[in-house]
């Protein structure tokens, strides 16, 4: 009886710990972003010039730049890939179908510094420069399992007589796909690109392998300040980035829970 | 006709990833096999050909204990992850109710904040002149500030930190998909809550346990940030060791010979996770 009750016990405290393991650096992170002095103990008063310092560092600023096109660029190709892969799974016969499915997942399971040193090495022999181009492959590389996952699942669950009853009424296969598949799986397709985008704006192993010189990403960058030493800045800067992530999560989740009501009613 | 058009809707749906899996990961996995097999000149150049100098230098005293030391590391991450994350786990799935929503939600917030800025917010609580040292001598508990960048236990912090949501998830995932009539089964049949927990629900989560394992033990052994940033670069593990040979060092074959290592780690235990995998499933069939 005691022991179930120190059992009983545990799971409770530890999760509430856990929760707030989870958020107290973050939240002490964003309030002395505040903080006018560079303290990190002492409150000195309310000031926002370390964003506006963030917001001026040609570093962050370029950092930030190479990150935006590398994720937009590297979401709509890795959407791509992700989609027509899960179409095929879910819709078409194939040989060797596990296989395949098991390819595309593999870079998800695999060390990613692995991955990363063959791009680089790739890369080396082949005689191609490091840059955009390597980033975006890189990225894309480790971010196909989760958009191929996404649309997979949402894929599954479509009921194959839709297909069916859009063929009896006349419809051919590419109409079939522009006016029933698309758009039932649209919802699926957009969050696989917000994720596979936010994955590439946090990539940070790959990226330390393949960015050249010119094409440092954001998070790259924000290491070789911290490996320096601490700056208010980064504080700053790390609370503009929670704001834009949880917005995006927001946004999927409000699509998510938005889909499990349609579907419900 | 038909058939044949068939045939090449398919293959056009399956050549975007096909063609990325040979060009970004068969070929570049295959040149990285084949040079950690080439030599170097006296110069540091790449000799192309055949030997095993570089898997003979890895197995020197150099470079032995860190092979032990990244193993030694990633099973601790990975001991103190599920320690943690089961029941963390367990009570979204068992006791938070209509509130179980909410807290998966709260638990995948911070794993899509960038990785660079939840490191250093750790490395403001942990300073020297920290927010954690700060607090304890304000308060008196101490009178000089204790050193916690540069120890083990911040990696660990560090791991738990980058981890745990990847642990939660899938134990979260194993737990929610037992049938709660075999728990009233347990207990009608006199079995006592721990009884019940041991016997009914642990077994049947196991899978969700190995598959949170599997996620932290492969990723934990190429980590290198963490151990640079929290651990003060003192202790070398397999992902440093990787960075340097190539990017400090410029020795391709060598960082190619970890790097196959490596590889070659993680697959015999993915491979032993699937076989594992299909022996419980086998026993609960």
């Amino acid at each position: 009886m005691k022991l179930s009750r120190i059992a009983g016990l545990y799971v409770p405290i530890v999760t509430i710990l856990g929760y707030v393991f989870l958020f107290a650096p973050l939240v002490v992170l964003v309030i002395y972003s505040f903080n006018a002095g560079r303290s990190t103990v002492v409150w000195t008063g309310f000031s926002m010039d370390w964003y506006v310092q963030a917001l001026n560092d040609r570093g962050l600023q370029r950092g930030l730049q190479v990150s935006a096109i590398v994720a937009v660029l590297s979401a709509i190709i890795s959407t791509a890939i992700g989609t027509s892969a899960a179409l095929a799974v879910i819709k078409r016969p194939f040989p060797a179908k596990n296989l395949f499915s098991t390819l595309l997942i593999a870079p998800l399971v695999l060390p990613e510094i692995v991955l990363a040193v063959g791009m680089l090495v790739a890369t080396v022999w082949s005689g191609l420069a490091l840059g955009y181009l390597t980033l975006v492959a890189g990225h894309v590389l480790v971010s196909v399992p989760f958009t191929f996952l996404i649309v997979r699942a949402a894929a599954a669950t479509l009921d194959p007589r839709l297909d069916e009853a859009a063929a009896d009424l006349g419809a051919h296969g590419g109409q079939i796909f522009m006016r029933v598949t698309l758009p039932l799986l649209l919802p699926a397709i957009l969050s696989a690109t917000l994720l596979s985008a936010i994955i590439s704006f946090d990539n940070f192993v790959m990226s330390t392998f393949v960015s050249g010189v010119g094409t440092t990403p954001l998070p790259i960058q924000i290491y070789a300040m911290l490996k320096t030493g601490l700056t208010p800045k980064i504080n700053a800067l790390g609370t503009m980035l929670i704001g834009v992530n949880v917005l995006a999560i927001l946004l999927v989740m409000g699509r998510y829970l938005k889909t499990v009501r349609g579907t419900g009613q | 006709m038909r058939n044949r058009r068939q045939n090449v809707i398919t293959l056009l749906l399956l050549a975007p990833s096909l063609v990325m899996a040979i060009l970004l990961l068969a070929i570049p996995l295959l040149v990285v096999i084949a040079y950690s097999f080439a030599g170097r000149d006296s110069y540091g150049g790449v000799v192309t050909g055949f030997t095993l100098e570089s898997y003979v230098e890895l197995f020197q005293p150099a470079y032995l204990p860190i092979f032990v030391n990244s193993l030694k590391i990633a099973a601790m991450s990975t001991a103190v992850c599920v320690l943690i994350g089961y029941p963390i786990a367990y009570f979204i799935a068992f006791r938070a109710g209509k509130h179980s929503g909410l807290l998966l939600a709260l638990l995948l917030i911070p794993f899509w904040i960038d990785f660079m800025i939840r490191m250093s917010s750790w490395m403001v609580l942990m300073g020297r002149n920290g927010t954690i040292n700060g607090a304890l001598t304000g308060a008196g508990i101490i009178d000089e500030p204790i050193r916690m960048i540069g120890t083990y236990p911040a990696v660990m912090v560090g791991m738990l930190y980058a981890f745990l949501p990847t642990t939660v998830l899938p134990i979260y995932a194993a737990l929610s998909g037992i049938n709660r009539r075999l728990l009233e089964a347990a207990d009608d049949l006199g079995a006592g809550p721990v009884e019940a927990f041991w016997r009914v629900t642990f077994p049947l989560s196991l899978p969700g346990v190995m598959a949170a394992m599997l996620f932290v033990f492969v990723p934990a052994m190429g980590v290198y940030a963490i151990p640079v940033l929290l651990g003060g670069g003192k202790s070398i593990i397999l992902g440093n060791l990787i960075v340097q040979l190539f990017l400090d060092f410029r020795n391709i074959p060598l960082g190619a010979a970890v790097s196959v290592v490596m590889l070659v780690l993680s697959s015999v235990i993915i491979v032993f996770y699937m076989r594992m995998l299909r022996r419980l499933e086998e026993a609960h069939a």
